[in-house]
């Protein structure tokens, strides 16, 4: 009985993966283009210019919700449907004939959707504090706070993507999950616009945190409520991919 | 006697939701070095064996063994061992042909340099070469079928568990699969099993067969065996000049007729009275042949 060869190492699977997911901008691209960056850049034109009443402090809301919407579009929506269209395919089976772990299939998946995001991320962000002439005061934390960001919005998505009945029905349900995550709170709209209930249900909602966390390191100024953030968003991460990696079907469970 | 590779025992399966097994029972062995070959209707059950026995599903009750070891007890000893082919091959559409072969030898334990080695090789084994760059999902479904036999064989693993290889496939194609199949089981002493409704080609590889009936064998042994324990009619294609047909013992009729030819299906008992009967002098050509492995099916699950 041959092969007398070792199962290749965490690290081989989770590059391989990467690499294997990261060819879905075959796909991707045209989605990045429009939900990515022209959806997120038409509500900050539309929203940013009647709040211009409200200050540069006003349209950073604005400024940052567009960019929570770009990246709950490239992440959450676009990690739906892959997911959707693996399950469905067989490529989760495929993935389970071979010998890797099931959590590097999740990883390798939001990573390499995570890093399809950042050039629509980019353009939505310079543009839109070009438009609205918000300045930029990007502090190097970022770099840890915006993936901390996605990862949470991608694991919803790779939720919505198992759980839907078919892959026809997650365009819906990714739309509405990101539009209700997108209003409820302030992540748009500043937050003595909104009514006291909404306030009071953002608190559960991911979309809170990551545009608090996002308006500190890409706007400023950073404060003590950035680690708030950070540790709600690293929670939020462990808990929704670990129930993701429960859900993704894998051998014989 | 060669090492036992597979050892089912006692399989049972039944769907959510479904009155009847989709397994019932099933105790068989495959043999290391063997050419298994699951016959049987659409939804006889030969899916949902082949996918218990990768470990992909779940039985109900009984055990699955690869070489001595139960497959839900270590998952990646199956994916080690096992390449496996499924019925969808949409699986991989977002890869190239190249990527797909590549990363799947890779993942099966190869180092880059040698990936890159084996998928050049069955490119090369496969006739990939003109689509080695297109996206799968690209390909037309024959195109498709032979990348994931390519898939499935990268990193050489000891046993291929194929469902269904030559769907989509021109006989050229399929001639192909049946070949090269043959020449990795005589080289390598590869393992195969497969699912086909390809009984004619099948019967040229496969060593011993299992014919399939809900959920349960209705057969199993091999071909030679098989038809050894039913009385299958002998087949004689007879070719004479039109319009001078050749007259046949009483009780003898074709079952198919063209102005200058006959097909009829004869008793083995029946054949010399058959042969004394004819007269050559009208006959322009005449084949016998036994049953053939199709036969075999076709009166299992008649």
């Amino acid at each position: 009985m041959s092969p007398n060869r070792n199962a290749p190492s965490v690290y081989a699977q989770l590059v391989d993966l990467l690499l294997i997911q990261l060819s879905n901008y075959r796909w991707a691209w045209r989605g990045t283009v429009v939900t990515g960056v022209v959806a997120p850049v038409m509500m900050l034109l539309a929203i940013g210019l009647p709040a211009k009443q409200y200050g540069t402090g006003g349209l950073a809301y604005v400024l940052v919700g567009s960019v929570v919407m770009s990246l709950m579009f490239q992440n959450q929506n676009q990690v739906a449907h892959n997911f959707a269209f693996m399950k469905a395919m067989g490529t989760l089976d495929y993935f389970a004939t071979l010998p890797i772990h099931r959590a590097i299939v999740v990883v390798g998946t939001v990573s390499a959707f995570f890093l399809l995001s950042l050039p629509a991320l980019g353009v939505t962000l310079l543009l839109g504090a070009l438009f609205l002439g918000v300045p930029l005061a990007v502090d190097p934390v970022a770099l840890l706070v915006v993936p901390l960001c996605a990862l949470p919005l991608a694991g919803v998505g790779a939720l919505i993507g198992l759980l839907a009945p078919g892959p026809q029905d997650v365009g819906p349900i990714a739309l509405v999950t990101t539009m209700a995550m997108l209003f409820v709170g302030p992540v748009i709209l500043p937050p003595d616009t909104l009514p006291d209930w909404l306030m009071a249900v953002s608190h559960v909602s991911p979309t809170n945190y990551a545009a608090s966390a996002i308006q500190q390191v890409l706007v400023g100024p950073v404060t003590g409520r950035l680690w708030v953030d950070v540790g709600v968003l690293a929670a939020l991460t462990a808990v929704v991919l670990w129930v993701v990696g429960r859900k993704v079907p894998w051998h014989a469970r | 006697m060669a090492a036992v590779a597979y050892d089912v025992k006692n399989l049972v399966k039944t769907y959510p939701r479904q009155r009847a097994p989709a397994i019932d029972g099933v105790t068989f062995q495959i043999h290391e070095g063997e050419i298994f070959g699951l016959l049987g209707d659409n939804g006889a059950g030969k899916t949902t064996l082949v996918r218990q026995m990768v470990n992909l599903l779940r039985p109900d009750s009984g055990t699955v063994e690869l070489f001595g070891r139960d497959v839900r007890d270590d998952p990646r000893h199956v994916a080690m061992l096992v390449g496996y082919m499924p019925q969808k091959s949409a699986a991989l559409n977002r890869l190239t042909v190249g990527e797909a072969i590549y990363f799947t030898a890779h993942l099966r334990g190869l180092s880059r340099q040698a990936a890159r080695g084996e998928r050049d090789a069955l490119v090369e084994l496969w006739r990939l070469g003109d689509i080695v760059d297109k996206s799968s999902e690209q390909l037309s479904g024959g195109q498709r079928r032979l990348m994931q036999l390519a898939v499935a064989m990268a990193g050489d693993p000891p046993v291929l568990v194929l469902d269904e290889p030559t769907n989509d496939l021109d006989p050229v194609n399929r001639k192909h699969v049946w070949d090269v199949l043959r020449d990795r089981n005589t080289r390598r002493g590869t393992t195969v099993i497969l699912i086909t409704h390809d009984a004619v080609e099948a019967e040229k590889a496969i060593q011993r067969v299992g014919i399939v009936q809900r959920g349960r064998f209705t057969a199993l042994g091999t071909p030679g065996e098989l038809k050894s324990r039913v009385a299958l009619q002998v087949h004689v294609d007879l070719s004479f000049t039109p319009g001078s047909p050749p007259r046949l013992p009483a009780g003898i009729t074709p079952w198919k007729s063209a102005p200058d030819s006959w097909s009829l299906r004869v008793d083995p008992d029946a054949v010399p009275a058959l042969m004394a009967a004819l007269d050559f002098a009208d006959i322009t050509d005449i084949r016998l042949s036994s049953a053939t492995l199709e036969d075999l099916y076709l009166h299992y699950v008649s």
